[in-house]
């Protein structure tokens, strides 16, 4: 069974003036995980404090994230690699600092300039408007009893404004704009003219100070924009030399800085006294010795103790203090499973306590997968994308799906050749009737030596139909009975869980009444069936009734005393449990049955009603293609998710609890930065 | 003529099986998928268990299908 790798805690003592090389040490082992100290855990030991360069770094950090973003430098820009050593000796002559007052005086003249494109295409906009009317500028302003207003108006307003005596000067718009009305009146009126003004929607234009016609103000503005823009194209510029100057350095910098930020910040996570520190952690148990050897002969005056190797009871946890309960869940799988730890980690991590359901979704889910499509036409994509997106992608959702897409690939290929005999809903071997709506490869191609060379491999000669009357109760039958058994499956796991963390008798009263529920469930069930559906007589089953009715008795007295009526209540769900593995032979039908749908219009309606030339065959073969990709397509959706849904509900509900904490352990990733002395 | 009859309503209880069905589950899981589409907005790290309940309503549409394969197929 698949369980997470053991681990073992150890303390680390050393001084206070070696904590620096502890560190670095301990950051290059790769395999420590740290366990927080928590405030008066251990008495005369307080919080360690940064050290002296943590605050430093954490600053030139924030200032390198904020230059990296004013010059769009971002995750996906392509830089170069730097040295460690070269960053090391840039950043110790304040070449961040250097960076930051380019950047910013560059910055600074944008910003200025920007400011002063907006002002000036606001003065545009109004002058624009102003030169309709053949007023100069310094007209509208600079009485003592005269007020000017002047602004757009939806209509003309020298009506409304004959009873007052004003000057109204008006030009209409077009459709789309609005007209444009000066308004001359005397102070006292202003109030007056202002409320009819509002009756025609009159919004108030700022007239620029300036003198002579607006036309020409206009022309001087456009004119300063003109040259404001050439400006702006020059800082443009200015700003992307400084990106190719300084991407390398920004990137690789940002990177060094965090590594220094988080080694810095260590000790606040570890206890320390005046002249020591103490840190604890996991190590995985296998490495524990030699952990211990590389600390001590790495750091001087540093001593390393294994406190304890830790087993899977309850029981060690209760006795444990608050902080060394929890342990980290380091997931202990093979290459194949490895990738299977996705879907596990979608649910949650594993406790360390329990089985790491990973291997049993790295067999279950591609299979069922596999046996929901069951057709080698829609296989050999499959296997091709998904061997193309394990070799190409990193991104672990899309790792994932190509995980699924490659495996369960290959078992729809099995499935496909050998047990459906089928390649794109039809089947290879079989004879084709007039009347018939279903065709074979053999008749399509006119290979004869198709049946020779199948003969003996698939079953009832031609495969399994998968909407064939005759196949159609032993598909679901056949789903059912792979549902018992990836059931029985589960329980078994849970009670070996409980039986990991508590012993078997109390895995055996906590688990043990559902594993014989179950199977009472199933004999009973199976029983009925035979008795309703095949119309058997009750003697012939009634071994198995009585067995089965023992056993559920049996299984609902153990379960009373835990989960009270909920012993009873649960007893449907687990028929319905069963019966939702008919999804896999469901699901099956279903896109066979649309390939049958779409075959048949593109063979015997397209290609064999309208004639048989070639643009027929053409017409008939891109419908074919493009209906038998959009089955395809849906078979992604359909059958991964619901193979998935079968480990997530049926399969892990039952035993897996989850909630556990992943073994992190304290190491640097470089990747914009190399150094010699640390792949060393 | 009655195993014409017989057939149409056999065809007519299929597609009532699968229509309903699909009816309820779509109703089920527009109610779960917005309260999970809402918890995983708040919590990313709840997709596993709300794929779970996104999913759990989708047994009756398979039920459904199922029933009509029978009664199509096998009756």
């Amino acid at each position: 069974m698949s369980l997470p790798e053991s681990m073992s805690r150890i303390v680390i003592v050393g001084a206070n003036s070696r904590l620096d090389q502890a560190i670095d040490v301990l950051y290059s082992m790769g395999t420590v995980h740290l366990i927080d100290h928590t405030v008066d855990a251990d008495e005369g030991f307080t919080l360690g404090t940064p050290r002296p360069y943590a605050p430093k770094a954490s600053e030139r950090l924030l200032k390198v994230r904020s230059m990296e973003k004013d010059l769009g430098i971002t995750k996906k820009t392509p830089t170069n690699v730097v040295s460690v050593d070269e960053i090391k000796k840039k950043l110790s002559a304040d070449s961040v600092e250097f960076a930051e007052d380019e950047v910013i005086s560059v910055l600074d003249k944008k910003n200025d300039l920007n400011q002063r494109i907006t002002e000036l295409n606001a003065k545009k906009k109004s002058l624009d408007v102003l030169s309709k009317l053949d007023i100069d500028l310094d007209m509208y302003s600079g009485y003592r009893s005269i007020v000017s207003m002047v602004g757009t108006v939806a209509v003309d307003p020298s009506v409304a404004l004959s009873g007052i005596p004003c000057e109204v000067e008006y030009r209409a718009g077009s459709k789309k704009e609005d007209g444009i009305a000066a308004v001359f009146c005397r102070v006292e009126d202003k109030d007056k003219v202002q409320s009819v003004l509002s009756d025609c929607d009159f919004s108030e234009i700022t007239v620029p100070e300036d003198t002579g016609s607006a036309a020409a103000a206009l022309k001087k503005v456009e004119h300063e924009l003109v040259s404001a823009d050439a400006e702006m194209v020059k800082i443009e510029g200015e700003l992307a030399a400084l990106l190719e100057k300084h991407k390398d350095f920004l990137k690789a910098s940002e990177e060094e800085l965090a590594i220094e930020v988080d080694k810095g910040e260590l000790p606040v996570r570890i206890a320390s006294s005046a002249y020591s520190f103490v840190a604890d952690a996991w190590v995985p148990t296998k490495k524990a010795e030699s952990a211990k050897i590389e600390i001590e002969s790495k750091v001087e005056g540093t001593y390393v103790e294994i406190i304890e190797n830790r087993g899977r009871t309850m029981k060690e946890v209760e006795a444990a203090e608050d902080r060394f309960k929890e342990v980290p869940t380091k997931f202990n799988n093979g290459r194949m499973v490895k990738e299977f730890q996705y879907p596990t980690k979608l649910m949650s991590v594993p406790k360390y306590q329990e089985i790491d359901p990973s291997i049993l979704i790295a067999i279950f889910l591609p299979l069922f997968f596999g046996m929901m499509i069951g057709d080698v036409g829609y296989s050999i994509p499959f296997i091709i994308l998904g061997a193309y997106g394990l070799k190409v992608t990193h991104h672990k959702d899309w790792r994932a799906i190509a995980t699924v897409l490659f495996f369960g690939g290959i078992w729809a290929f099995i499935f496909g050749l050998f047990f459906y005999g089928e390649c794109l809903g039809m089947h290879f071997v079989g004879e084709h009737t007039a009347d018939d709506v279903t065709y074979t490869w053999q008749y399509l191609l006119g290979l004869d030596n198709l049946p020779a060379f199948f003969e003996g491999i698939l079953p009832g000669g031609h495969g399994v139909t998968k909407l064939g009357a005759d196949w159609i109760g032993f598909q679901l039958k056949l789903s059912v009975y792979i549902g018992v058994c990836h059931l029985l499956l589960a329980y078994c796991c849970a009670v070996y869980n409980k039986t990991l963390q508590h012993g078997f008798v109390h895995a055996f009263k906590e688990k043990g009444g559902w594993v014989l529920s179950f199977i009472g469930m199933v004999l009973i069930c199976y029983s009925l069936a035979m008795i309703l559906i095949y119309g058997q007589s009750f003697d012939s089953v009634m071994i198995i009734i009585g067995i089965g009715a023992v056993a559920l008795a049996i299984g609902i007295i153990l379960n009373i005393p835990e989960d009270g009526m909920q012993a009873v209540l649960e007893l449907p769900g687990i028929v319905g449990g069963v019966l939702s593995y008919t999804r896999i032979a469901a699901i099956g039908m279903s896109k066979a049955g649309m390939a049958l749908a779409f075959n048949y219009i593109c063979i015997g309606m397209i290609y064999g009603g309208l004639g048989e030339g070639p643009i027929a065959l053409i017409v008939a073969f891109a419908l074919f293609a493009f209906l038998h990709l959009m089955i395809w397509t849906l078979g992604i959706l359909s059958a991964g998710l619901h193979s998935l849904r079968l480990q997530f509900v049926e399969l892990m509900v039952k035993f897996y609890e989850g909630g556990g904490v992943e073994y992190e352990p304290l190491k640097i990733k470089r990747v914009k930065t190399t150094s010699d002395k640390e792949k060393a | 003529m009655a195993a014409a009859e017989a057939a149409g309503l056999i065809a007519v209880g299929a597609g009532l099986a699968v229509g309903l069905t699909g009816l309820g589950a779509g109703i089920a899981e527009g109610n779960v998928g917005a309260a999970a589409v809402g918890a995983i907005t708040e919590d990313a790290s709840l997709f596993g268990k709300a794929m779970i309940f996104m999913v759990l309503p989708e047994t009756i549409v398979i039920f459904g299908l199922v029933i009509s394969i029978l009664a199509i197929f096998v009756m």
